[in-house]
């Protein structure tokens, strides 16, 4: 009850408010164009997610921007460009893979590849088919001289 | 010959983390890039709450501009509204103060108004073109625009009167060098 009336608050103070303006999906072909764009843009208010999936007011006001673009008639390109020129290349949920948003795109590869090369190369140093059985073992340490091992050896046999 | 490799790729796996903390160290991921600052202002066709007319950002040519974008819903709204208001006292022969409705219903914008007074327009902005068009992230956030039509700067967030005056007088300085000394407040 507590936690319901405390939602309740919440939602009223923040981003998170009830739909009030008027946006209306469009017809089929382009309602599932403008949702597929807005699959790929970020909502200015959400932590990761699309303005397609947040239920943000802001996303809210993106998606019928979509919209309108699609209606006008903008290609996709376009209508990512538009978003770009306002928020940057941040307002895309997958980073276009130019300057240094190739370590973004590369870096999780070349993990990859070094921890193959990682694991091969231990598995080369321990490999079974190393002579290690032909290799004579090693003679006893002489610990004739070993003054400790002399006192104990004279302990034991006490 | 092995070693050597070894150390090199660490040490390459090392210059590139280092690389991506130097790049990324100390900015805040969440933060929504501001890519309109010293771009033309969009031009805007919205509706005057006020007196139901048409409104174009033609008619404040060659006045700099004071973009609020606001809701009823929005409690930091609530808290910048009387600065607001001041402000459009101060300055408003100097600049002309607007306020956007972002999201919200005619019927919540007018009771909000009456209850809290409005000394400028105030425009409806029904599916937030307006608003999308200016890069806004949420509300509030006030844009600075010269009278040249180009933003200068926004704030995000609740405006204070420090900032405000501040964001007035270098739009001012922009404009006109001899009015930002004598466009404090009076």
């Amino acid at each position: 009850m507590i936690a319901g009336l405390l939602l309740s608050l919440l939602l009223s103070q923040t981003q998170h408010a009830p739909q009030f303006a008027g946006s209306q999906p469009l017809e089929p072909a382009l309602e599932a164009r403008a949702q597929a764009l807005g699959k790929q843009l970020r909502c200015a208010v959400c932590q990761g997610l699309s303005i397609s999936d947040s239920p943000a007011s802001m996303a809210r006001a993106q998606l019928d921007t979509v919209r309108a673009l699609v209606t006008e008639g903008k290609t996709d390109q376009e209508i990512k460009d538009y978003f770009v020129a306002r928020y940057g290349d941040w307002a895309l949920l997958a980073p276009p893979a130019h300057g240094f948003n190739w370590v973004v795109w590369l870096g999780p590869l070349a993990m990859v590849l070094i921890g193959v090369a990682f694991i091969a190369l231990m598995f080369k140093k321990g490999s079974p088919t190393a002579p290690v059985a032909e290799t004579a073992p090693a003679p006893p340490a002489d610990d004739t001289d070993d003054p400790y091992l002399k006192a104990v050896r004279a302990e034991l046999k006490r | 010959m092995k070693r050597m490799w070894v150390t090199i790729a660490a040490a390459g796996l090392v210059g590139v983390l280092l690389l991506v903390l130097a790049k990324s160290f100390g900015t805040n991921p969440r933060a929504v890039p501001f890519m309109m600052a010293g771009q033309p202002a969009p031009a805007f066709v919205v509706k005057n709450l006020q007196n139901g007319q048409r409104v174009s950002m033609e008619d404040f040519k060659g006045r700099p501009l004071v973009i609020n974008f606001w809701a009823s819903w929005c409690g930091p709204c609530k808290t910048e509204h009387p600065y607001l208001e001041w402000g459009a006292r101060q300055f408003g022969d100097q600049v002309q103060f607007i306020g956007v409705i972002f999201e919200d219903t005619e019927e919540n914008a007018q009771r909000y108004l009456s209850q809290h007074g409005t000394s400028f327009p105030q425009m409806l902005d029904p599916l937030s073109r307006m608003a999308v068009d200016y890069g806004c992230s949420g509300v509030p956030e006030t844009y600075f625009v010269d009278a040249n039509g180009i933003i200068v700067d926004k704030h995000l967030g609740p405006i204070d009167p420090q900032a405000l005056t501040a964001q007035v007088r270098n739009l001012l300085a922009r404009g006109n060098p001899q009015a930002a000394n004598t466009g404090g407040a009076k």
